[in-house]
């Protein structure tokens, strides 16, 4: 279907009587929670959206961003460790030194390593975490947890519960979108960014590739405009009359509004999706047109656009399904060379023009850009006992995230793994004091966003979390 | 001052208080065992207001208290519609609506009521919200997600235990114990409530990942029968005492001890007539080998007495059989009796007489069995290298692919011990055996034996090790077997599967040795007395009566191999008969384990005992039938609280207490306290009768009475607690989708069965994806929504967008939306397009070429009415400009059709 990119009142006019536009929050809010669209405010907010770098798969944190001198030293060496690993396939090689080259960058000094040469340029604007730890080593469960705090299905996703907390700024497209790798969604698929037990509303919408990004966003046959307008005027008509009959029910308005809201989208997501308007200059900072970037690229821009519009919480995969060869995620048991090599190459230059676009238009200051894996790798080899081979296994025990924007101290590095970069050791932090953090910054205390579910007052930090205000601005 | 005995009383009072007082009382922030919902229930007496049904009597005396009053009856054709959405959930046609609109009277809304009710589309309607509570998914979840392709025989079981009106307290036995309540498909099929869930398949390596993985599993699985039968989150103690409600830690461990027999598997079942057959035959070889071994005890006695008598005889050698294979290992891997000559695997040799094993990569593997083999006997001569190594095998029988397997097993389950190895166990004593304290230094002989009757019997040295146990037979066919030694199964070397050490000698028997065999096989000098002798010590009568019970015991057994029931594959319960002694696991670590703790309830419920009385080893079956017992005890007063209140919660919209799965401090106050209890009393004194309940319900005022908002009403009770009006309900997804199938005519009612599957299936290297299509001209893809295979993960848009819930906790209240993805799913769904197609289609062919007919019809037919003369003329002026199929797709999307008055 051709519709026309400029909002006609006939378009939008789904006949919603007696209405009035300030009521519309609350018709549309008629199921249980206490947070209703954009009421939550804790404190003074310093970011009003995110982005969500998702890495799927376990970045080695020891190649990118934790540089351990001491593992170059002791390469080929046995890991002199406390206690036996407790790791995914149980092969404990050697000890493998970073195959990056890690240099000191910018103003700041942080030190980032060759895997990111586009990355390491903006090293300036990054708040590294170098001690993170997580409870799950195994793929799933540990991406389950990156997103949502907890191992298992059915939990809401951080992107969830901040648009249930805060909502949205723009009507015309949904709160929590969701730019899946053009290679595939990760295991787990839409569980990965579900709204839970939270209202349908905070579900994470996937936004795929190509000219249907939004299932149903049209009918699959066309249908011409003339009849869609005439459709919508009768639905109205009759909506109407029903609403006589019946008495004026928020269950009836509400459902009016939405069907309101659903034109805006039929009209915004397409415009939004079409990066025609974008320079040539533009595109090709994001590496749009070049082999490698081209799908991380796109989604990126896309990124940058979304936030432009006000959307609250765009998350953006590396990475599709877990298994499989060639890998097609971080997961590199068999060589690290050759899987990180490929999969940064795919994602350093586009992330990195994010950076600089978002920086460039001011939009930085008002945007929280998280770059996280679900864990880190092992400094040791995965291989026979004695040698030192070419892959590395999971390691929770220490990794490294981070983190730029909004309300941050830029170009530094927070807490440190022990000497290979094995287990953190100066000032853990979990994955629920990083939600708590990134929840502190959005105006939001972890411990308040709550929502009643099966007995408990649920929150998106369990029963733990601590905002880590050493890296706080 | 106050006397002596007062003061200690107070004194132990005080004590009483320090101790216990966080679980004893109500405090402002938790809920102590005074707790409302936890007391027996009340007899209530309903007001005296001059209503005649009891639930108007209470409801309408709380709206006067008030100050507010009922809302007038809803038309006849509002009440139609609601009831048949709740009841069957489908709407009416128009002629069911007409009929009750000639003759509205109460008798006739009964006769309706029963209509429905007894309809088979009543079972597949509340199946829908059990489904809900058990967290019913067709796929494990988690990172593998795989298919579950035969879960649906639960789902046939809810849809038949409903309209056949099963007693709710049954209804809950057999979904906790069925497998031992009534075994084969019915009980088999009811119990896979408990796996419903989600499963985790890949758990890694370390024992702290699989006891994480095990403990989350038990956790899931107690906290759905906490939660779903007695409304209590026990599940919130797995860690600590529970933050707000009397539930100890302790407790936790106690009933998750009820259910720790509970593993899963997909097998074949048999049908129950077939089982109860063999139950039968079962029960009378038992008494025959009790007889059988009283008159050889006899026997034994006697000839051991004549030895004694005649010290100078020759005793008779037991004559010993010939195995189907011998492996002497002298100079290499042959068999020296048959052909199944063994192949070296990693670094596994022969030296000086004997087979090393170094326990990191050796093994070795024999060529194919070439004979069914039912009964055996495993026999080896070892010498292990360490006692300090876990779960080597020392010789295997197993299917080509290494997936069954019976196996001389070394500290798997307990340290140091021999065990019986099996897959997942299913023929293995778990726990027991004396700890071995001398095969590293002298070799051990050690043998199985497997009887026809599934008995199997571990020795060592010649003597019996630990006691002889009952399992099922694992019969191995010809060609598709073969043995192993030095791994414990598969077909590759495994962490913990390989042994360290070497072997001697090897044998095995397709025949299940008698003990002076083994003993003499052994070498060992015994007290066993053999056949011949034991029988010349016994009188004829007594002789005779052994051989004619011996004689009946083989043609029974025979005939068992001729009941061959009618089988079927259920993704269900398999349990561990003797799953051992649970641990409280301090702050729920998995390998911090404390104490053990016995199978037990929660002391705080008023009524039954917490106490089973079973001790901490008990078998699964004792543990899981005093659960369910406990659970639906008579005077367990949550367990019909709970369930009046569901029932309530999906009639009026939202429960007397508000959460229906937590009457506990965390969940909601009832609004009408009273109410409950009557109802909960009303369902126990039925027989735990659902459909009298429903009938009791639908057939209220406060039920019957119209929607329509008044501003008093709004004004004091803006949620509608008091019930002032019905609430207006939107269809939730299943209906809304079903009733498209109704009105377009396309609805295929065929019942039961595998789901039909409205998602394309992908495999990714073990991880399945799925992707929703919609098809036309497909007719099972109009099937009612309940016969959906539903895997964990992507469902149709119009199901997602409509709050269906994903099946991964217990989800005892869906929430209800409206956003603008559902009016996208809604207009532009290829489904829902489809359904307006139909809709055009069946109209042309009712109504004819009339366009203004056709147009009459569907009106008619989405609802339920006949078009106002306004309406008609737009949808004819509509319709003529843009064809049927589009006026369908309007009166699909329009509020008529989606909200329940």
């Amino acid at each position: 279907m051709k519709l026309p990119l400029q909002p006609r009142r006939d378009f939008l006019n789904w006949g919603a009587r007696g209405v009035g536009a300030t009521a519309f929050t609350s018709l549309l809010a008629n199921d249980s929670g206490a947070a209703m669209q954009g009421v939550v405010r804790h404190h003074a907010p310093r970011a009003r959206q995110v982005v969500h770098i998702c890495l799927v798969g376990g970045m080695s944190h020891v190649d990118s961003f934790d540089f351990k001198p001491e593992l170059v030293k002791s390469h080929g060496q046995e890991a002199q460790l406390a206690h036996k690993p407790d790791i995914f396939f149980g092969k404990i090689g050697s000890l493998r030194k970073n195959d990056w080259e890690f240099k000191p960058r910018g103003k700041s000094g942080l030190e980032v390593s060759e895997l990111f040469p586009h990355i390491a340029k903006q090293a300036d604007k990054l708040t590294v975490i170098r001690s993170m730890i997580s409870q799950s080593a195994n793929h799933t469960p540990a991406l389950f947890f990156e997103n949502s705090g907890f191992e298992f299905n059915g939990f809401p996703s951080m992107g969830s519960w901040v648009s249930y907390g805060l909502g949205n700024d723009t009507e015309s497209l949904p709160a929590y979108i969701v730019l899946p790798d053009g290679r595939g969604d990760p295991n787990g698929g839409a569980s990965n960014w579900t709204n839970g037990f939270l209202s349908a509303r905070y579900q994470g919408v996937r936004f795929g590739a190509g000219d249907r990004p939004v299932r149903d966003l049209f009918p699959s046959e066309g249908i011409p405009a003339k009849q869609e307008f005439a459709t919508r005027h009768l639905l109205g008509q009759l909506n109407n009359r029903h609403q006589e009959r019946t008495g004026l029910d928020d269950l009836l308005a509400a459902r009016i509004r939405s069907y309101e809201l659903a034109a805006r989208m039929q009209l915004s997501i397409p415009e939004v999706t079409d990066t025609g308007g974008e320079s040539e200059a533009t595109k090709e900072m994001y590496g749009i047109g070049a082999e490698r970037t081209d799908d991380c690229g796109r989604r990126c821009l896309m990124a940058r656009r979304l936030l432009e519009r006000g959307v609250r919480f765009v998350q953006v995969f590396s990475g599709g399904p877990i298994g499989g060869s060639p890998r097609l995620s971080w997961d590199a048991h068999g060589d690290v060379i050759k899987n990180h090599g490929a999969e940064a190459g795919r994602i350093d230059q586009p992330v990195a023009a994010l950076l600089e676009d978002l920086s460039r238009r001011g939009m930085l200051e008002e945007t929280l850009v998280l770059f996280t894996t679900e864990f880190g790798r092992t400094p040791f080899s995965e291989s026979e006992k004695g040698k030192v081979g070419a892959g590395r296994d999971h390691n929770k025990s220490g990794f490294s995230v981070w983190m730029a924007g909004a309300g941050l101290q830029p170009g530094i590095a927070y807490g440190a793994t022990d000497e290979i970069g094995w287990k953190a050791e100066e000032n853990p932090v979990t994955w629920h004091d990083f939600h708590a953090t990134v929840l502190h910054l959005l105006g939001l205390d972890h411990e308040r966003l709550t929502f009643y579910h099966n007995g408990i007052e649920r929150r998106l930090t369990n029963v733990h979390g601590k905002v880590v205000r050493e890296i706080l601005a | 001052m106050l006397p002596e005995k007062t003061l200690l009383r107070l004194q132990l009072v005080a004590a009483a208080i320090v101790c216990f007082s966080p679980l004893e009382s109500v405090a402002e922030e938790r809920a102590g065992r005074d707790w409302w919902s936890l007391q027996p229930l009340a007899r209530v007496e309903p007001p005296d207001i001059g209503q005649e049904h009891v639930i108007d009597a209470f409801v309408f005396a709380k709206l006067q208290e008030h100050g507010l009053g009922p809302s007038g009856m809803a038309s006849p054709r509002v009440q139609m519609r609601r009831l048949h959405f709740d009841l069957v959930g489908m709407p009416p046609t128009v002629e069911e609506i007409r009929s009750f609109e000639a003759d509205p009277s109460d008798q006739a809304y009964l006769e309706v009521v029963n209509g429905l009710l007894a309809s088979p589309e009543y079972g597949e309607r509340w199946a829908r919200h059990w489904l809900d509570l058990a967290r019913f998914g067709e796929s494990d979840g988690f990172e593998r997600n795989n298919p579950r392709n035969n879960l649906w025989p639960y789902r046939d079981w809810v849809i038949k235990a409903l309209n056949e009106g099963m007693p709710y307290d049954e209804f809950a036995r057999m979904q906790i114990a069925g497998d031992h309540l009534r075994p084969g498909f019915e009980g088999m099929s009811a119990v896979a409530f408990l796996t419903a869930g989600l499963h985790n398949t890949v758990i890694g390596s370390s024992e702290f990942m699989r006891r994480t993985a095990r403990q989350d599993e038990l956790e899931d699985i107690t906290g759905t029968v906490g939660q779903t039968f007695l409304g209590l989150t026990v599940n919130c103690a797995r860690c600590h005492d529970h933050k707000y409600d009397p539930v100890s830690q302790r407790e936790y461990y106690q009933l998750a001890s009820t259910l720790r027999g509970v593993y899963r598997r997909e097998q074949e079942v048999e049908d129950s007539t077939a089982v109860a057959r063999k139950a039968a035959v079962d029960k009378r070889l038992g008494e025959i080998s009790k007889r059988v071994g009283a008159i050889e005890a006899i026997g034994r006695d006697l000839a051991l007495a004549r030895r004694l008598a005649q010290p100078g005889e020759q005793l008779e050698k037991p004559v010993l059989p010939r195995p189907l294979a011998r492996w002497e290992f002298e100079g290499g891997l042959k068999d020296s009796v048959g052909g199944l000559h063994g192949t070296a695997e990693g670094n596994a040799r022969v030296e000086n007489g004997a087979l090393v094993l170094d326990g990191s990569s050796s093994f070795v593997k024999t060529s194919s069995l070439e004979r069914d083999i039912e009964e055996k006997t495993l026999e080896a001569w070892v010498l292990l290298d360490t006692l300090e190594q876990k779960g080597g095998g020392v010789i295997s029988l197993q299917t080509n692919d290494g997936g069954i397997f019976d196996a001389i097993v070394f500290g798997e389950r307990s340290p140091k011990s021999w065990m019986a190895g099996s897959n997942r166990f299913e023929r293995s004593q778990l726990h027991g055996g004396p700890p071995e304290e001398e095969a590293h230094k002298n070799a051990v002989h050690l043998a199985i034996v497997y009887e026809a009757d599934g008995r199997i019997t571990r020795y060592r040295n010649g003597v019996p090790y630990d006691q002889a146990y009952q399992a099922k037979l694992q019969s191995y066919p010809k060609g598709g077997a073969h043995l192993v030694f030095g791994l414990r199964h598969g077909i590759a070397p495994g962490a913990g599967t390989l042994l360290q050490g070497k072997i001697l000698r090897a044998q095995f028997y397709d025949r299940a040795l008698t003990p002076d065999v083994v003993a003499a096989s052994a070498g060992v000098e015994s007290n066993f007395v053999s056949e011949t002798e034991l029988l010349g010590a016994l009188d004829g009568k007594e002789r005779a009566e052994w051989e004619e019970l011996r004689a009946e015991a083989m043609r029974i057994r025979e005939e068992v191999k001729s009941i061959k029931g009618t089988k079927r594959k259920i993704y269900t319960v398999r349990a561990d008969a003797h799953p051992g002694p649970a641990r409280l696991l301090e702050r729920g670590h998995a390998l911090k384990r404390k104490e053990e703790v016995p199978p037990g309830g929660v002391a705080a419920v008023q009524g039954p005992s917490a106490r089973f009385g079973l001790a901490a080893n008990a078998p699964d079956a004792a543990r899981r039938r005093k659960l369910a017992e406990w659970i639906t005890a008579e005077d367990n007063p949550l367990f019909a609280r709970v369930m009046a209140n569901r029932l309530w919660h999906l009639h009026f919209g939202q429960g007397l207490v508000k959460t229906p799965n937590d009457l506990g401090f965390n969940g909601g106050k009832p609004s009408h306290p009273l109410l409950l209890d009557w109802l909960a009393g009303e369902l126990r004194e039925n027989g735990y009768g659902l459909k009298h309940m429903h009938r009791l319900m639908v057939t209220s005022r406060a039920y019957r009475q119209s929607s329509k908002p008044s501003e008093r009403g709004r004004k004091i009770d803006g949620d509608n607690r008091l019930l002032w009006r019905k609430s207006p309900v939107r269809l939730d997804a299943e209906s809304l989708r079903d009733s498209m199938l109704a009105v377009s005519g396309l609805l295929n009612k065929e019942r039961g069965g595998p789901g039909f599957r409205d998602v394309t299936l992908h495999n990714n290297n073990g991880t399945t994806y799925y992707f929703p299509f919609d098809k036309e001209g497909d007719l099972n893809l109009n099937r009612r929504t309940i016969y959906r295979f539903s895997p964990r993960g992507r469902r149709s848009t119009i199901l997602e967008a409509f709050d269906c819930p994903d099946p991964s906790t217990t989800a005892p209240r869906r929430s209800v939306t409206t956003t603008p993805l559902q009016a996208l799913a809604l207009l532009n769904n290829d489904f829902a397009l489809r359904m307006a197609k139909g809709l055009a289609e069946r109209v042309e062919e009712e109504a004819g070429d009339d366009l203004q007919r056709q147009v009459e019809r569907s009106f008619e037919l989405a609802y339920g009415r006949k078009a106002a003369g306004e309406e008609l003329r737009l949808g004819v002026q509509f319709a003529s400009a843009h064809g049927m199929a589009a006026l369908g797709r309007v009166l699909l999307n329009s509020n008529e059709f989606v909200v329940l008055d």
